[in-house]
């Protein structure tokens, strides 16, 4: 069976190439999957999930602390046991795993363990993974491959993993938690780390090159974050540069540049957390001739063909943004456009990014910057949740909600959220931009009373200075 | 009070019709003789027009859309009229009265009813000069009114002969209340008849015109869909976003078909820019559709079809003596004419190069089994092409009365819509006028055309002597995608062996 043809071969198991075999299997294509390490890949595994349950962790953490101040809860001295914080995120990511298996299985999906290359432009090439028996079959026939390999952590230069220097994949299953920590990026990862670890009680200090905290977002965001980070205690060091990494007794002293001046920080841990990179470069592309870019990411066109045409690649292997659930769309897209079910392309300019530390991040569409200097004349509507009667409840009240909207149109160019639930927020300015929604609309949907959702009502209508609380 | 439009029919073969366009559009005030729209029939498009005045209220059958003959496709309702007049099946509640039953051509009271609710009487202009044969829209639908009655289409022939003319005196003797009734009466006087080239694929008839296919208010509803965005920027363009097409789902109309709608608007208003400008010396013609169907198909096969030409001389010695004793011996039923003797040639030529009667198609040729001979006539401003069919089984007095009766049709109407489809192979006779020599475009999906030239008295050599014989120049175009030079000589040079020696085109 398995040197028989299948319409389509997917090399990864994460949420683009799982969700692309099980869309594939669902429009009666016959799909293997061949995964190199745990299905799911790095989202369900290392990513995504695992993360989450951590912060939830460290938000529970923070909420106990603040029940005494807040609510006069009293709890006496709260102790934590950080090995049972870390096995219980594996335990979800377990959950999810061996359910994503059971959704291969369920749909009728060939699942390989095996590091998949490719050997021809309808052959992909299995070879055993270390310490694992090996695939049933040296090479899967295939009409078509699907390329969704993801991607992986980003190393520095003279960075060596071990020894208290980590990824974020090797934090998520560090379980004994550092006294003192450096955080090399402020980005999500970095974001996130850096919250849960300053939760838990570790001294952190965050590095980032960039003047802004989470480089790329609306800068007034970035900066609420960062005032927010620095009132927990954070250490956040914008502008600086990283020189070096030298170990310094039992941890490390990390050698930066800011404007030609040099500064160390020294802590026990380092997280390293520049972003990451496409899982190109050992797939075999050479062998079809299939194009890169110099950082790695394939070429494709509107069908998600790389320059092989029997081959296609959607997610983190094929183009930013790095995000899973970009990759799972895109997964469907790329497979339905096979199948000949949807028209080619794909609109990337509606992909929700989210940060899940406390108060929690997210956006979509442009930013007011991003549309100016596009030419495109805005009217932004901000609305704090300081005047949303729910916030002020929960006493959640950090944070803002921005909608950058056309001045023609009224059309909403973009939204950023910064605040409690702000990743779940979002994907009401999801659908509306889907569905080609003006402030107007959001303005008039009558919002339910109290809820955090009515500061999206309020600062659409605030984009028209028709704000009612604010 | 308002007139239901239904889909008029216009041919005797016609079941249904699909609107290319919509000229009017609801709220559009439709005057006597406006056009209404671009129907797309078996056989021909046309255009409708309007017999009545009034306000188009509203559109029931979208563009691109097709209906059976007798279906509603539009309500038209009188100037001034209030709103309900618009309702649907309004007008059909309201009793007709006899004695306001305007028109013209009422010759027997009974009968006057019929005629308002008759539908849009319309007659194709067939090739010109042809005889107007009008038919009487079958009210056939489901939606027709009440008052209608078959009868309707012995009165529309009846009034064949009269000048399509609403009774305007009876109109204009009433000022109010406005006219009950309004006819949805229309004629297609401006239409090009029948589709100038006989084209078998149907899907190269339409004529592109500059606004995209447009849905009338979609669903059952009549809701349009379309995004508020779309709304608001169709409104601060002053479009109308029902004439727009949405390419979302279920057609909902985005902002991208909104911008697609102005720039395909703007890129029209920039053609006309290009056409004759205003101040330049000259007259504009609009085209009719059957120049219309000939600019297209011609084009088409200028673009697509790489043309090889191959030019050979006949002797039409022998075929002069042929005809000159069968007309004198009165053998044949029909006159045998010089293009008679060709068609004949012709088919028996291709009989035996079979890649000459085919199509090119992008993965494959297709040679036809039966060789259908079109003959190009020239009608006013245009041409048609008639078909003889099956030309393998016909004998030469059989192409003979093929060919006479069709030049007959051409003459005076009459054509069927296999009349002008399905040939394989074309020739273009300019004998009658005189010509030297000419070259002929392809009739996509054709593979060659044959161009005949005038037979003239031209020195020949005959044993080794110059002497004065009566000679033919032919030329053939081949498609040279499935043609090459070699086929298309041999095939002319057969073509041209029949013709020297015509003995062989009588068995």
């Amino acid at each position: 069976m398995a040197n028989s043809k299948y319409d389509l071969v997917v090399i990864g198991s994460g949420p683009g190439g799982y969700v692309a075999a099980i869309r594939a299997s669902q429009l009666k294509m016959r799909v293997a999957v061949v995964e190199r390490d745990l299905p799911g890949g790095v989202c369900l595994n290392w990513g995504c999930i695992p993360s989450k349950a951590l912060l939830n962790s460290a938000e529970m953490m923070e909420a106990i602390r603040g029940a005494s101040a807040e609510h006069g809860i009293a709890t006496g001295e709260i102790t934590f046991d950080f090995k049972r914080v870390i096995a219980r995120s594996r335990a979800a990511a377990d959950k999810l795993s061996k359910g994503v298996r059971f959704l291969l299985r369920k749909n009728k999906v060939d699942y390989f363990e095996a590091n998949a290359s490719i050997a021809g432009p309808n052959t992909v090439a299995l070879a055993p993974v270390a310490g694992k028996p090996a695939p049933p079959a040296e090479a899967l026939a295939a009409e078509r491959i699907l390329l969704a390999a993801g991607s992986g952590e980003r190393l520095l230069p003279g960075m060596k993993i071990g020894d208290g220097v980590m990824t974020s994949r090797e934090a998520l299953v560090n379980d004994r938690l550092p006294a003192s920590i450096v955080i090399i990026g402020a980005g999500a990862i970095g974001a996130e780390f850096g919250y849960f670890y300053q939760a838990f009680g570790a001294k952190v200090t965050i590095v980032e090159l960039e003047k802004q905290m989470l480089p790329g977002f609306d800068a007034e965001i970035a900066e609420e974050l960062r005032k927010n980070f620095v009132k927990r205690g954070v250490n956040v060091m914008l502008g600086h540069g990283y020189k070096s990494l030298a170990r310094n007794g039992s941890g490390w002293q990390v050698a930066l540049a800011a404007a030609g001046k040099a500064a160390t920080v020294e802590a026990e841990a380092v997280l390293v957390a520049v972003g990451r990179g496409p899982l190109s470069r050992e797939l075999g592309l050479d062998c079809v001739g299939i194009e890169a870019d110099r950082a790695g990411y394939l070429k494709i066109d509107d069908s998600f063909r790389t320059t092989c045409p029997s081959i296609y690649a959607i997610g983190d292997v094929a183009r930013p943004p790095l995000l899973a659930h970009k990759a799972s769309a895109e997964g469907v897209a790329a497979v339905e456009i096979m199948a000949g079910v949807r028209e080619p392309g794909f609109d990337l300019m509606n992909i929700p990014g989210c940060i899940y530390c406390e108060p929690e991040v997210a956006c979509v569409g442009l930013s007011e910057a991003q549309a100016r200097e596009r030419g495109i004349e805005v009217k932004v509507g901000k609305f704090p949740f300081r005047a949303n009667g729910k916030a002020v409840a929960v006493n959640q009240t950090e944070g803002f909600v921005k909608i950058v909207a056309s001045k023609q149109y009224s059309e909403v160019l973009g939204c950023q959220i910064i605040g409690h639930h702000a990743t779940d927020l979002i994907s009401e300015i999801v659908l509306g931009r889907t569905l080609e929604t003006t402030t107007l609309e959001l303005g008039r949907s009558v919002h339910p009373h109290p809820t955090l959702s009515e500061s999206i009502m309020e600062a659409a209508l605030a984009a028209e200075g028709e704000a009612i609380n604010f | 009070m308002s007139n239901e439009i239904v889909m008029p029919k216009l041919s005797d073969t016609m079941e249904e019709g699909k609107i290319l366009r919509w000229l009017k559009h609801p709220g559009d005030a439709v005057h006597h003789g406006d056009a209404l729209a671009e129907v797309e029939t078996d056989k021909a498009d046309m255009v409708m027009e309007a017999f009545d005045e009034g306000v188009l209220a509203e559109i029931r059958l979208k563009e691109g859309e097709t209906a059976k003959v007798g279906t509603v496709i539009a309500i038209l309702r009188p100037a001034g009229a209030g709103a309900e007049a618009s309702a649907p099946n309004g007008g059909g509640s309201v009793e007709p009265k006899p004695a306001e039953v305007v028109s013209a051509e009422t010759k027997e009271p009974e009968e006057a009813t019929a005629i308002p609710s008759s539908g849009p009487r319309l007659a194709p202009i067939r090739a010109a000069g042809a005889a107007r044969k009008r038919r009487g829209a079958e009210a056939n639908g489901e939606n027709r009114p009440p008052r209608s009655t078959p009868r309707a289409i012995g009165r529309s022939e009846a009034a064949d002969e009269e000048p399509a003319e609403p009774a305007k005196g009876t109109i204009a003797g009433k000022v109010e209340p406005p006219p009950p009734e309004f006819h949805p009466a229309l004629s297609a006087v401006r239409s090009a008849g029948p589709t100038a080239i006989p084209a078998p694929p149907a899907r190269d008839l339409t004529v592109a015109t500059p606004v995209s296919d447009v849905p009338a208010p979609s669903g059952e509803a009549g809701k349009l869909r379309a995004s508020p965005l779309a709304r608001r920027a169709a409104e601060e363009a002053g479009i109308d976003i029902a004439h727009i097409r949405g390419s979302g789902p279920d057609g909902r109309i985005t902002k991208r078909d909104v911008d697609n709608f102005i720039r395909e608007q703007q890129l029209f208003k920039f053609r006309r820019l290009i056409a004759p400008r205003e101040g330049m010396p000259g007259t504009r013609e609009e085209l009719s559709k059957m120049r219309k169907t000939i600019a297209h198909r011609m084009a088409q096969s200028k673009r697509e079809i790489p043309h090889f030409y191959v030019t050979v001389e006949v002797d039409m010695e022998e075929a002069v003596k042929l005809k000159r004793s069968l007309e004198a011996t009165e053998l044949f039923e029909e006159d045998i004419t010089y293009n008679d003797i060709i068609v004949k040639a012709t088919a028996l030529a291709l009989s035996r190069y079979t890649r000459m009667n085919a199509s090119y198609e992008d993965d494959g040729i297709v040679i036809y089994p039966h060789i259908n001979i079109g003959m190009a006539v020239a009608v006013e401003d245009g041409l048609i092409v008639p078909v003889i069919h099956e030309c393998e089984h016909l004998t030469l007095p059989e192409i003979a009365r093929a060919a006479h009766r069709l030049v007959n049709k051409a003459a005076h109407g009459g054509f069927t819509s296999e009349d002008l489809s399905g040939a394989t192979f074309t020739i273009s006779n300019m004998g009658m006028l005189n010509v030297e020599h000419f070259a002929a475009v392809i009739v996509p999906p054709q593979a060659g055309i044959l161009a005949v030239s005038a037979i003239k008295d031209r020195p020949v050599v005959r044993n080794g002597q110059l002497a004065i014989g009566k000679t033919m120049m032919m030329t053939v175009a081949c498609d040279h995608r499935i043609i090459d030079g070699v086929v298309g000589a041999r095939f002319l040079n057969e073509v041209k062996r029949f013709l020297e020696n015509p003995a062989s085109l009588l068995v």
